[in-house]
């Protein structure tokens, strides 16, 4: 095979696995007493919602809902992360300070906080957005911190012999290499946070994409939960399309292919 | 020729690496001067420590033992100019960006320090790249911005780590005759590391032969050829040829 063939095939085999998974899925979803809908009665419920309301509102106040609670925290995450991340990163005594208790608190599995924060923060949007914290948080604390920690001993070197000192070596040299490590944390963040919110909704909201998934269950309406699965997913999807696309604005020297 | 001040003077100066399981001797009372302006080559095989002797000279390491003298005292940091062997560029910047950083560490307003970068730029013949980023630059341009970015710091001493150690044939002949160029305009103490026997002839004054590990100097030669050189010059490859057979392996 010569490489344009070769290429050929990058582009049906992706059209070949979503074919198949498509055939499985309609194969599944027949027979009357099955549990699962068929992609077709997925997409009529999907459009279904985006125009009559669930709990007075549409598919898309519903995501809105859900994604407002994740930018709200996102936007805590990230200045605290960061700021947490470079001060363990950086500071040998702020390391030994805190960096033990947020080692004892990190591999807590951020659902797990779910119940506690529902009892301090009660059921309104305050723990929500209390949980998607939680989740995005740690991420960007870690690859901050690691990204500090890992930089190239070179670029220091050449810091040092131009002459900076202890703080332009932070804040010219030491920040600006960390930039792609941060923003690779705040991937991993966003879709942790997205997966929390979802979790959060589901155990008590009015509203959102978790909620939606919850009623569904409530009222035995399959092709509800699998229609807002796929929202979830293509919300995530899009989400970390944009970061993706903000990364190559932010740092062309990393992620563009600048010519 | 007038006698030359001695602008760095090593006194035996060692280093030696004391890890857990082992200690690392790699440089062995190294003595040698560097003479005010003078283009001075340190020739030596693969690790045996070079970088770590220039890292010495620069203060970004500690000596075990010995010393070493500034004629004008030890200057301050970033006030000493350094080519790295890997180029060391600040990725995120640009060409006009890295050769400005001494003068912008040191606080000088933009306007001042971009005009003195530019001269350098365009004494290392990347004007019209100002705005490039290092990815976007071939390995001998990046280099020149390595050079430009050291002589921005207006040191009177250089130090180049192999600075052309990591460009093809070609290229690195081209940045050979380059640094002359730039040197001859722009006279400063340069301390030239290689393992590269004809480029150690082609361009320095004097070369120190460096033993390998422990390093020591082996044995010093004086290059009398007249600029430019010719690498096929009978002379110089007669110093050539004596030189390699002094040499430890492997260079
Ligand atoms: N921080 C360190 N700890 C332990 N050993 C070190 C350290 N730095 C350097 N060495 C050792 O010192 C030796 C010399 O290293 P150096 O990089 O100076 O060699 P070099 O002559 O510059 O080699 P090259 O030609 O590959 O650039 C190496 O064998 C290395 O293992
Ligand atoms: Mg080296």
């Amino acid at each position: 095979m010569n490489s344009s063939e070769v290429k050929k095939w990058y582009y049906i085999l992706p059209v070949l696995s979503i074919g198949m998974f498509f055939a499985a899925w309609i194969f599944l979803s027949q027979g009357a007493d099955t549990m699962i809908p068929t992609p077709y009665a997925t997409l009529q419920r999907f459009l279904d919602i985006c125009v009559n309301p669930i709990s007075e509102a549409t598919l898309i106040v519903h995501i809105w809902a859900s994604l407002k609670r994740v930018l709200i925290a996102f936007f805590f995450a990230i200045v605290l992360g960061v700021f947490l991340g470079v001060g363990l990163g950086w500071s040998k005594a702020f390391d030994s300070f805190l960096g033990p208790v947020f080692e004892i608190l990190r591999p807590i599995p951020p659902i797990a906080w779910i119940p506690l924060v529902i009892l301090w923060c009660g059921i309104g949007e305050l723990p929500k957005v209390v949980i998607v914290f939680i989740g995005s948080f740690v991420p960007i604390v870690l690859n901050t911190c690691s990204g500090i920690k890992e930089i190239d001993p070179l670029l220091i070197n050449a810091g040092l012999v131009l002459g900076a000192n202890r703080r332009q070596l932070l804040f010219e040299i030491t920040l600006p290499a960390t930039v792609p490590a941060i923003l690779a944390g705040i991937r991993t963040a966003l879709s942790s946070g997205w997966m929390c919110v979802v979790a959060a909704e589901m155990i008590v909201a009015k509203q959102g994409v978790g909620f939606l998934i919850v009623r569904g269950q409530e009222s035995g309406d399959t092709a509800l939960i699998l229609a807002c699965m796929l929202v979830i997913g293509v919300v995530n999807l899009l989400l970390s399309t944009i970061l993706v696309k903000l990364e190559g604005v932010l740092c062309p020297w990393q992620f563009s292919k600048t010519k | 020729m007038a006698v030359l001040k001695n602008k760095i003077s090593l006194k035996n100066v060692s280093k030696t690496y004391y890890l857990k399981d082992r200690t690392v001797e790699v440089l062995k009372d190294i003595t040698l001067d560097v003479k005010e302006n003078e283009f001075l080559v340190l020739l030596g095989p693969g690790q045996c420590g070079k970088t770590v002797l220039l890292n010495i000279i620069a203060d970004l390491e500690k000596a075990t033992s010995g010393e070493i003298i500034f004629a004008d005292g030890r200057p301050k940091m970033g006030d000493l100019g350094m080519v790295f062997q890997k180029y060391a560029l600040f990725p995120w910047k640009t060409v006009m960006g890295n050769v400005e950083m001494n003068q912008k560490l040191k606080g000088v307003d933009k306007a001042t320090r971009q005009a003195k970068a530019q001269e350098y730029i365009n004494l290392v013949g990347l004007q019209g790249f100002e705005k490039a980023i290092p990815k976007q630059l071939s390995g001998g341009m990046k280099q020149r911005v390595g050079i430009a970015r050291a002589y921005a710091s207006e040191s009177d001493i250089m130090l180049m780590d192999e600075p052309f150690g990591a460009l093809d044939a070609q290229t690195r002949y081209s940045m050979e005759d380059e640094i002359i160029k730039i040197w001859e305009k722009n006279k400063r103490t340069i301390v030239f590391v290689t393992n590269n026997v004809e480029e150690a002839l082609y361009l320095g004054d004097r070369i120190m032969l460096l033993a390998s590990r422990p390093s020591y100097v082996k044995k010093e030669y004086i290059v009398d050829l007249p600029r430019p050189r010719s690498y096929t010059d009978k002379a110089f490859l007669e110093m050539r040829n004596e030189i390699v057979a002094n040499t430890d392996l492997d260079i």
